[in-house]
């Protein structure tokens, strides 16, 4: 048994205008499962069509389990290499099995006629993928996902020693994508199939495969572990932006993210902002005056407030209090501090009522003491204190000079004009 | 293998041929065909019915039927055939047999055949320059789509080639027929309608046998051409020589419809409807569509040169208008009603 599945030796490789691999080299063993990443347009499907034979190489020579793939007889290299594309589709109304049955096209008789052995390929494949009880329907008729698991049933008719799958599951819903890599899991631990995944979702990738294959501009830039090939610096030059890398406390897991707020503290903007808000009208305002880069405080708030839990979540300085009682004399000082040292006040399209009304004289206690005040409109229908009392304060405030905003795109605006002012 | 699974693997009835019903429908389509073709049999300017076989005029009449019944038969199915394949291999369903230009250029051998000949085209000349001339242009088409693409055409730059090229041809045809005799024109003009009269028995046998053989290597190619309704990439992935089968199928196409143009003139119509219609009612698999199609193309085609021969008589309309006004309603009907088991696009 030859123990490399497929191996590229110096292969350059392109169309006729534009050379897309440059010089690429790896070897991937028999058995593995290996997942190739890299950014749009890095030379991805381009590999995958040089390994399958259907783009010659400019030089250098691809090796599937020791054949040069461009001497294999078709026939030969379909039972020993399978690809799924990112989509399959037939203009023609096939049924599920008769596309299934395409998988052995290359092994039919000269009539077209399927042997026993042929027939029972296509069954098996199909009961692995689960898409036996879908053989009569049409294969257009069916969903996304169904047409994935269809295609790969295809491929495994196909009996063969490795699969290459291009993007085939990034466009699949969560379900459907961890029911397709169970399944490409299994084939791999207990058929010894290998696999050659190409994807977008590091993180997955992270979680099934033995190693990595990076790519950037047509040339492979590390192959290793996904411990050895996910590093951040690595993969935030590779894919210019800035990445995360953390590992999962639990599984051991490897998380890829974009770290926005790294981003953050790029352009920091050294301008302070308190948010009085409540009941889930802060969290959007946070986000945003965090990606714009302002030091964000906000209270007071509620302990069970979700506006609470994503201060505390976003990591923003917060006040609380505790639920189903009045706002203390504590919180309401820890509060005005906050406003002290904040150069604007901005109120969120938070409901009042007698709990919540001690949050709009924090608003007036700013306003007095030279501070921004921008006041988000509509306080007509968010006025629950039953005797007006809100909208009093809120029009005496208004009197007074504060601001009023009506979206959040217009706040930041008003906010960036202050800033300069 | 454990057990279960040997079990089930035992009976392939899954995947197997199953069936009945396609078997029942099968089974039905050739007794229509039977029936209708014995109908045509009966049906000419003559008179309708079995005509007095013992007189010779009868047996003239009878035989001239036959004939007629034969170049329906070899015209109907090389075109129906050829329909199938184009639409296979360019996955799109207004391909047909002319789509790569074989009408076009086919028109302007004959139209300068036609003209040149000035009355007194033998009988083998004009349909052997119509053939050439439709092979000629095929290889102009394939030519111009190869050019930066490194030798293998895409279906779409095929497609165009083909259609500018048609549009030229016929473009030059209409120039000489406005230039031309009204005897010119008028030949020409019925030459492009299309009519089943009978060739010399030379070119019959000729053609026939260009036919059958072309038929027979399409349905040699029928398994791949499932294969390549999937694209050629698929294909290739699937272990086929996906661009020799795509050339292949062309190829055998495009000389089944020449040689029917250069049969019966241009009869339009059948090669996009019939293999739609087939397909609605048996399904895409290329396998059964490639035989059926024949059939039953040629038994349109010969019932309705039967009609066009009877409705009017003694004056006969040109087949190719009764295909059209005969089969456009009539497939309309069935195309709607089961387009969803022809054609998703």
């Amino acid at each position: 048994m030859e123990n490399n599945a497929l191996t590229f030796s110096n292969v350059s490789a392109g169309y006729k205008h534009r050379k897309v691999l440059d010089q690429v080299s790896f070897t991937i063993r028999a058995g593995e499962f290996v997942s190739l990443i890299g950014p749009n347009g890095c030379g991805k499907s381009t590999l995958l069509k040089t390994a399958a034979a259907l783009l010659k190489p400019l030089s250098g020579v691809v090796e599937l389990f020791g054949h040069d793939v461009h001497l294999l007889k078709p026939a030969h290299r379909a039972s020993l290499l399978g690809v799924v594309p990112q989509k399959i589709d037939s203009p023609m109304a096939f049924t599920v099995s008769q596309i299934v049955m395409n998988g052995r096209i290359s092994s039919m008789g000269r009539w077209g006629s399927m042997s026993s052995r042929d027939h029972d390929l296509v069954e098996r494949s199909m009961i692995y993928t689960d898409v036996m009880g879908l053989r009569e329907r049409f294969f257009t008729e069916l969903s996304g996902g169904e047409q994935q698991r269809v295609a790969l049933a295809m491929v495994l008719a196909q009996d063969p020693e490795m699969i290459m799958l291009d993007e085939s599951i990034s466009h699949l819903d969560i379900n459907h994508r961890q029911e397709v890599l169970k399944i490409l899991m299994n084939l791999n631990r207990e058929k010894r199939m290998t696999i050659l995944l190409v994807s977008h979702d590091l993180t997955l990738s992270a979680s099934i495969s033995d190693r990595f294959l990076l790519m950037n501009s047509g040339r492979l830039i590390k192959v290793g572990t996904p411990a050895e090939v996910l590093e951040p610096e690595l993969l935030s030059s590779v894919y210019d932006c800035d990445l995360r890398v953390q590992q999962d406390p639990y599984s051991g897991y490897l998380h890829v993210s974009g770290a926005i707020d790294s981003l953050n503290r790029q352009k920091k903007l050294n301008r302070n902002v308190h948010v009085i808000a409540g009941g889930g009208s802060g969290i959007e305002l946070y986000r945003r005056l965090l990606i714009e880069g302002y030091e964000v405080t906000t209270g007071v708030l509620n302990r069970l407030d979700s506006d609470a839990e994503a201060a505390r979540a976003l990591n923003i300085e917060v006040v609380l209090e505790q639920p189903f009682s009045p706002v203390g004399a504590d919180a309401i000082a820890k509060a005005l501090q906050m406003i002290n040292s904040s150069d604007s006040v901005i109120l969120s399209s938070v409901p009042f009522g007698s709990g919540n009304l001690v949050n709009l004289d924090l608003a007036r206690e700013a306003l007095k003491r030279g501070k921004t005040v921008l006041l988000a409109d509509g306080i007509v229908d968010r006025d629950y204190t039953g005797g007006k009392a809100a909208i009093q304060i809120v029009s005496n405030l208004m009197r007074d000079g504060a601001l009023c905003w009506h979206s959040i795109s217009e706040l930041m605006l008003q906010l960036q004009q202050h800033s300069h002012n | 293998m454990g057990k279960k699974d040997a079990e089930f693997c035992a009976d392939n009835s899954f995947t197997g041929n199953r069936g009945i019903k396609s078997g029942l429908k099968v089974l039905i389509f050739f007794g229509a065909t039977i029936l209708l073709l014995a109908l045509s049999m009966l049906l000419g300017p003559s008179g309708i019915g079995i005509p007095d076989m013992q007189s010779s005029s009868g047996s003239a009449i009878f035989s001239l039927r036959f004939s007629r019944l034969l170049m329906g038969m070899m015209t109907g199915a090389a075109l129906s055939a050829s329909g199938v394949v184009f639409q296979a291999l360019l996955r799109n369903p207004l391909a047909e047999p002319y789509v790569l230009g074989v009408s076009g250029g086919a028109g302007l051998g004959a139209t300068l055949s036609i003209l040149a000949g000035s009355g007194l085209f033998v009988s083998l000349g004009l349909p052997v320059v119509a053939f050439l001339s439709a092979v000629l242009t095929l290889m102009v088409v394939y030519g111009i789509a190869s050019q930066g693409s490194s030798g293998h055409p895409s279906v779409y730059s095929l497609i165009l080639s083909g259609v500018i090229v048609s549009s030229i041809c016929s473009s030059v045809i209409m120039f000489l027929v406005s230039t031309a005799s009204v005897e010119g024109m008028h030949n020409v003009i019925w030459w492009m309608l299309g009519s089943l009269q009978p060739v010399s028995s030379a070119q019959q046998v000729l053609s026939a046998a260009l036919i059958l053989g072309g038929l027979g290597s399409i349905w040699l190619l029928s398994p791949r051409l499932n294969a390549l309704a999937l694209g050629r990439e698929m294909a290739h992935y699937q272990g086929l020589h996906a661009d020799l089968v795509l050339v292949a199928g062309l190829l055998f196409a495009t000389l089944l419809a020449a040689t029917a143009v250069s049969l019966s003139g241009m009869i339009g119509f059948v090669g996009l409807i019939v293999p739609h219609v087939m397909r609605a009612v048996f399904g895409p698999d290329n396998r059964k569509l490639v035989p059926l199609a024949a059939l039953g193309g040629g038994t349109f085609l010969v019932v309705c040169d039967a009609l066009a021969r009877t409705l009017l008589a003694p004056i006969e309309i040109p087949v190719g208008v009764v295909t059209a006004l005969a089969g456009g309603p009539f497939f309309l009907i069935i195309l709607q009603r089961r387009m969803k088991q022809a054609w998703i696009a």
